[in-house]
């Protein structure tokens, strides 16, 4: 079993990974670079390594810092996390090589299934359908448009290391394929050190829903239900359910049994997640036509979601299945119980085009409802850098039905205040409340689309009861300015401390 | 309306007693600006109408100063002094927080003067390229 676990990434789900360690007795380690040096992560482990500089290239990307990291704290255990290096198969044969533990698939099933070319040869051999698409040999400008050409539009162009919607560009007209190919060749660049493109063809209103699968080394691999995550923005989930509103018994079974086949045909070992895009518009419900899109070699953002539903833990399993023990349930004691819906909080602003917001977290109260859990990186007090992902906290609300679900979330979104900086809170609360989720109808280009004035939606003029409170507290300035430095500086207070 | 009794209960936090009703208001100040939370709702000192956030995104045929929203590493510049723009032509491509963010001109005119090079990392507010009214 692992005794010391380093843990190669940061935020929330760095505290996520830390809290299954102390569950089972496990050692934990945080690495941070020097813009994380106060982070709530580092605060959440047994101990800390500082890595690099603020730079994700410097830091939480650098393999040799990384691997040095373990070293030095004799950790024997190397878990990735999601986005980062979790998806490279040269830090999983690396952290082998090294003779630590890499708390996901081996790499050689990373090598299979986080490409996409491959995936789809392995999933097509298993009799899953998949999208019409390519990774062209030739990968100049010329050579992709080529492939978009043959493909024809709508096409999507995206990076074949990446996900998450970073470098990942539609082309609805030829004439705008030369600017999408070039704009996401930088972004992949940018953001995976990797700059290969994919091209394929795109599914109109698709609904995303993904299966979980989990498999050990023992020939065991069960699959954990799905999770709808078709509320997206530019291909970034923002709302994640379980179960999907929109599949029958039936259709769920097919896509489960088609996940699983492709998890035995790869030999998959670990967590991993099968994306579907599902074409709800065609046919009865029973018969939908569902593709496979790729598979995330990961644990994912969402997987709270499935964790509520199911009861399981999911890091926990991670850990056993890396350390050679079998899978702790089979696929009979799995079972989908009520409904869960995680909303994602970002520091971005929807007015003006979801720009993210660095900045100071002046005021941030988590809501403390039963039935609520909340996975979160940040705090009081923290400020939000520019050098990583904006994603603050997620908020995910379990009960017995969907419409309860929904009203739970509802209430947690409405009593969670962050000030300083601003965020998608009203955002979030405005898609909630629209006709389209109510009913299950959004796909996932709905955001960007018919959905796309939720974003812009002006906000209600302030109560004049609110000029009050602020009469009150500028009355005093004694009080404004306990807020201010109360919140504005925690380690101001700490410092006392030492002394 | 009565006028509203108001209790601080908490650091940042207050139970606003109108007409019958509590309402509970949480309050952050930075640098003389308030921000306030209500049921949802994040309001920023002073308290403007809804749509003058917004209303800097609309098409206008003035001089523009366009800036950076946040701090960012300028990815592209795609135009030069003395070049005619259209209204919502992306004229530069900066990157913050692992997105490209794509800086638009209002409205039509020309390219005055660009203040920046790609590589160059920007601040919020600095004037990154002129343009002048066609």
């Amino acid at each position: 079993m692992i005794r010391r676990l380093l843990i190669a990434n940061r935020g929330e789900i760095a505290i996520r990974i830390a809290r299954a360690c102390r569950e089972l007795g496990v050692e934990s380690v945080a690495v941070y670079s020097d813009a994380d040096a106060h982070a709530a992560h580092v605060s959440a482990t047994d101990r800390a390594v500082h890595i690099g500089p603020p730079p994700p290239r410097e830091s939480y990307l650098n393999i040799d810092a990384l691997l040095d990291a373990a070293r030095r704290t004799e950790a024997d255990a190397v878990h990735p996390g999601y986005g980062f290096l979790s998806e490279n198969e040269r830090f999983a044969r690396a952290c082998a090589d090294a003779g630590l533990i890499f708390v996901g698939p081996p790499a050689d099933a990373i090598a299979r299934m986080g490409s996409k070319i491959r995936a789809r040869a392995v999933a097509t051999a298993a009799g899953v359908p998949v999208v019409p698409g390519s990774t062209p040999a030739d990968q100049t400008d010329a050579g992709v448009l080529a492939a978009v050409n043959a493909i024809g539009v709508p096409a999507l162009i995206k990076a074949s290391a990446g996900g998450g919607g970073r470098g990942m560009r539609q082309v609805r007209h030829a004439g705008e394929a030369l600017a999408a190919i070039q704009g996401a060749r930088r972004e992949a660049e940018a953001a995976f050190r990797d700059g290969t493109l994919y091209v394929e063809r795109l599914i109109e209103r698709p609904h995303h829903i993904e299966v979980q699968v989990f498999a050990d080394t023992h020939g065991h691999v069960v699959h954990l239900f799905e999770r709808e995550c078709s509320v997206q923005r530019r291909h970034q989930k923002v709302i994640e359910e379980s179960p999907s509103p929109n599949l029958t018994d039936t259709l769920r079974r097919r896509m489960t049994d088609a996940a699983v086949r492709a998890a035995r045909a790869a030999g998959y070992v670990n967590a991993g997640t099968f994306e579907f895009l599902v074409d709800m518009g065609h046919g009865a419900a029973d018969d939908a036509p569902f593709y496979f899109l790729e598979m995330n070699t990961r644990l994912q953002v969402e997987h709270p979601v499935t964790e509520q539903v199911t009861g399981v833990d999911m890091v926990r399993a991670q850990m056993l299945v890396a350390s050679g023990a079998p899978l702790p349930w089979t696929q009979e004691q799995l079972a989908q119980r009520g409904h869960a819906i995680e909303a994602r909080i970002y520091a971005e602003d929807p007015a003006t085009g979801f720009i993210p917001q660095a900045g100071p977290l002046l005021l941030y109260r988590e809501p403390k409802i039963p039935g609520v859990r909340i996975d979160s990186g940040v705090r009081e007090g923290d400020r939000v850098s520019v050098h990583y992902d904006a994603m603050l906290a997620k908020v995910i609300a379990t009960a017995e039905t969907r419409p309860l679900a929904i009203a739970r979330l509802r209430e947690a979104l409405l009593t969670f205040p962050v000030l300083g900086i601003r965020t998608n809170i009203g955002f979030l609360i405005r898609v909630l409340d629209s006709d389209a989720f109510r009913d299950g109808a959004v796909h996932t280009g709905y955001l960007d689309e018919e959905g796309a004035a939720l974003a812009s939606e002006p906000s209600p003029a302030p109560p004049e009861f609110l000029r009050a409170v602020l009469a009150a507290t500028s009355e005093g300035p004694s009080t404004a300015s306990e807020v201010l430095t109360r919140t504005w500086d925690p380690w101001g207070t700490v410092r006392g401390w030492n002394a | 309306m009565a006028t509203p009794q108001v209790t601080r209960i908490g650091n940042g936090v207050y139970r606003v007693e109108v007409d019958g009703r509590a309402e509970i208001v949480h309050v952050a100040v930075a640098a003389g600006q308030h921000w306030v939370h209500w049921n949802g709702l994040v309001f920023e000192s002073p308290f403007s109408e809804p749509e003058s956030r917004t209303r800097s995104r609309r098409a206008h045929d003035g001089p523009q100063s366009l800036t950076a929203p946040l701090p960012a590493t300028v990815r592209k510049v795609l135009v030069e002094p003395g070049a005619p723009v259209q209204g919502g032509e992306t004229v530069l491509v900066l990157e913050a927080m692992k997105m490209e963010l794509p800086i638009r001109s209002s409205g039509p005119g020309t390219v005055r003067s660009v203040h920046c090079r790609e590589g160059d990392l920007v601040q919020p507010g600095v004037v990154l390229v002129e343009i002048s009214a066609s």
